[in-house]
């Protein structure tokens, strides 16, 4: 078959397929990655004791679990404890898991980098430790932890291919069965790989946006 | 700054365009074979591709040793032709590129002769016969006809001609693309049946029988595929191919392939 018309006829429509699902996972799991990141940072720096050890183990036990195993565990493992996951809850589950795992560890050392006083000083003007995080110290912390979290996320679109692993047939899976069935293996690999290369050359845009739309005038990035 | 990041990407584009270019040009098949082997031209050792959890053919055993009746097959002719072999596991779905790029020599390991791989790869004469299974859970309703209606979310391993079968009932518009589970080895897909994450496998039938034993699985019904498995050889590798098909020859006329045949439970319809 001419190359460029199994490319237009058969790859693509199937990548297409595939990309709309790995779309799905990422835009499932991001989120929730960085809200339970930031909760768990911020376990990590002010909670009480047993906050912080659930947020260290937390993080320990995600950072240390390979993702591939963790969505083995979650797909095959839970149901012999009757707990049974679609592929994609199974997926998104474990994104969330390693994604909130990271990403605290790229706001606590944001939140690390404010100084302690303005802490204190938020108390001696009358706020409460609550107030004080949620309206002094995060909103500049997270601003810095920008260029970590974007990092994170561009982990996050590459390792969605894993959800093929359990069945969940994302861009790479469908990529895959092409490939298989037709024995395209190098056009195929070729047009997924700059598929996800256009995928994360728009988030850094997109984040660059972002950083400067968010920008504080006079609060300069990362530095005192 | 952005017009450096603009040429950047062309230039990566470029590039990648010339090595889709490459890819195109295929070499035309050496069809001379020799009838006659030297026993000179074979090399010392080769190397056998596996998938290395496909009871009976081949598996691995706890002690990390690999086994099955295609081992042992391979172990006999290589002894009898004089060189070495060397078994190694490889993603099934990835088995024919990594024949065709040189990583292994042969795929030994139940692989059925079907036309898109023989476009690919040569293939020795066959050696066995085998349908593809069925398999449901031991409560389950599905009838063998419910099946082939496309009437039930199935599961076997990517890749194989077990899921050509079941692409064969999603192309006659029978079944959803998306009944189709696949995956990377069939005791996975024994496992999702048992978790009721698919209502039934296809998938070879000795391996069906291996992998449901002891599970609350039961095979209804056969696809009569007749297929067969061949050893795939690259297309160039001409004396490769003729002393493998000498040495199946060999091991067919041996008492010994009816012991194997027995001692795994491989008894042709």
């Amino acid at each position: 078959m001419d190359q460029l018309a199994f490319i237009a006829d058969i790859l693509l429509p199937a990548l297409w397929g595939g990309l709309l699902v790995t779309l799905q996972l990422i835009a499932a799991a991001a989120p929730f990655g960085v809200l339970i990141g930031a909760g768990i940072a911020v376990g990590r720096v002010y909670g009480s004791r047993p906050v912080q050890y659930f947020s260290r183990a937390y993080v320990a036990f995600f950072k240390g679990c390979p993702l591939l195993l963790l969505l083995f565990i979650l797909y095959f493992g839970l149901p012999s404890a009757g707990i049974s996951l679609s592929p994609f809850t199974a997926s998104v589950l474990g994104f969330i898991f390693c994604n909130s795992a990271y990403d605290s560890e790229y706001i606590r050392g944001a939140i690390k980098s404010i100084r302690e006083g303005q802490f204190t000083a938020g108390l001696a003007l009358g706020m409460t430790r609550g107030q004080v995080i949620r309206n002094v110290i995060l909103p500049q912390a997270l601003r810095r932890a920008i260029p970590g979290l974007v990092n994170e996320f561009v982990y996050l679109i590459k390792y969605s291919s894993l959800a093929y692993m359990i069945t969940v047939i994302e861009l790479t899976g469908a990529g895959k069965m092409v490939a298989t069935r037709y024995f395209t293996y190098n056009e195929t690999f070729l047009v997924i790989g700059l598929v996800y290369l256009s995928l994360v050359t728009v988030t850094t845009i997109g984040a660059h946006l972002l950083e400067r739309r968010v920008a504080v005038p006079g609060m300069a990035s990362g530095r005192h | 700054m952005q017009r450096k990041i603009l040429g950047l990407l062309v230039l990566l584009l470029a590039g990648c365009v010339l090595l889709a270019g490459c890819t195109g040009t295929t070499p035309a098949p050496n069809t001379t074979t020799t009838s006659s082997v030297n026993q000179s031209d074979l090399k010392d050792s080769y190397i056998i591709g596996i998938d290395n959890a496909y009871k009976p053919f081949s598996y691995q055993e706890k002690d990390g040793s690999f086994n099955g009746f295609d081992i042992e097959s391979s172990k006999w002719i290589a002894n009898k032709l004089g060189f070495k072999v060397e078994h190694q596991a490889v993603a099934w779905d990835g088995m024919i590129p990594a024949l065709q790029a040189k990583k292994i020599d042969m795929v030994y390991s139940g692989m059925t002769i079907l036309e898109e791989r023989k476009a690919q790869v040569a293939f020795s004469k066959p050696y066995l016969k085998i349908n593809q299974s069925v398999a449901v859970r031991d409560d389950s309703t599905l009838t063998f006809d419910d099946i082939m209606a496309g009437k039930a979310v199935i599961g076997t391993q990517r890749g194989t001609s077990g899921e050509a079968e079941v692409q064969k009932l999603i192309d006659a518009g029978k079944m959803p693309a998306s009944n189709l589970k696949t995956f990377d080895n069939f005791p996975l897909a024994i496992q999702a049946l048992v978790n009721k994450q698919v209502d039934a496998t296809v998938y070879d039938k000795p391996s069906t029988i291996e992998a449901i034993a002891g599970q609350p699985v039961k095979i209804i019904g056969d696809i009569d595929t007749n297929e067969q498995y061949g050893i795939a050889i690259r297309k160039e590798d001409t004396v490769l191919l003729d002393a493998m098909n000498r040495g199946l020859d060999l091991l067919m006329a041996d008492p010994y392939w009816d012991e194997l045949k027995a001692k795994y439970n491989l008894t042709e319809t």
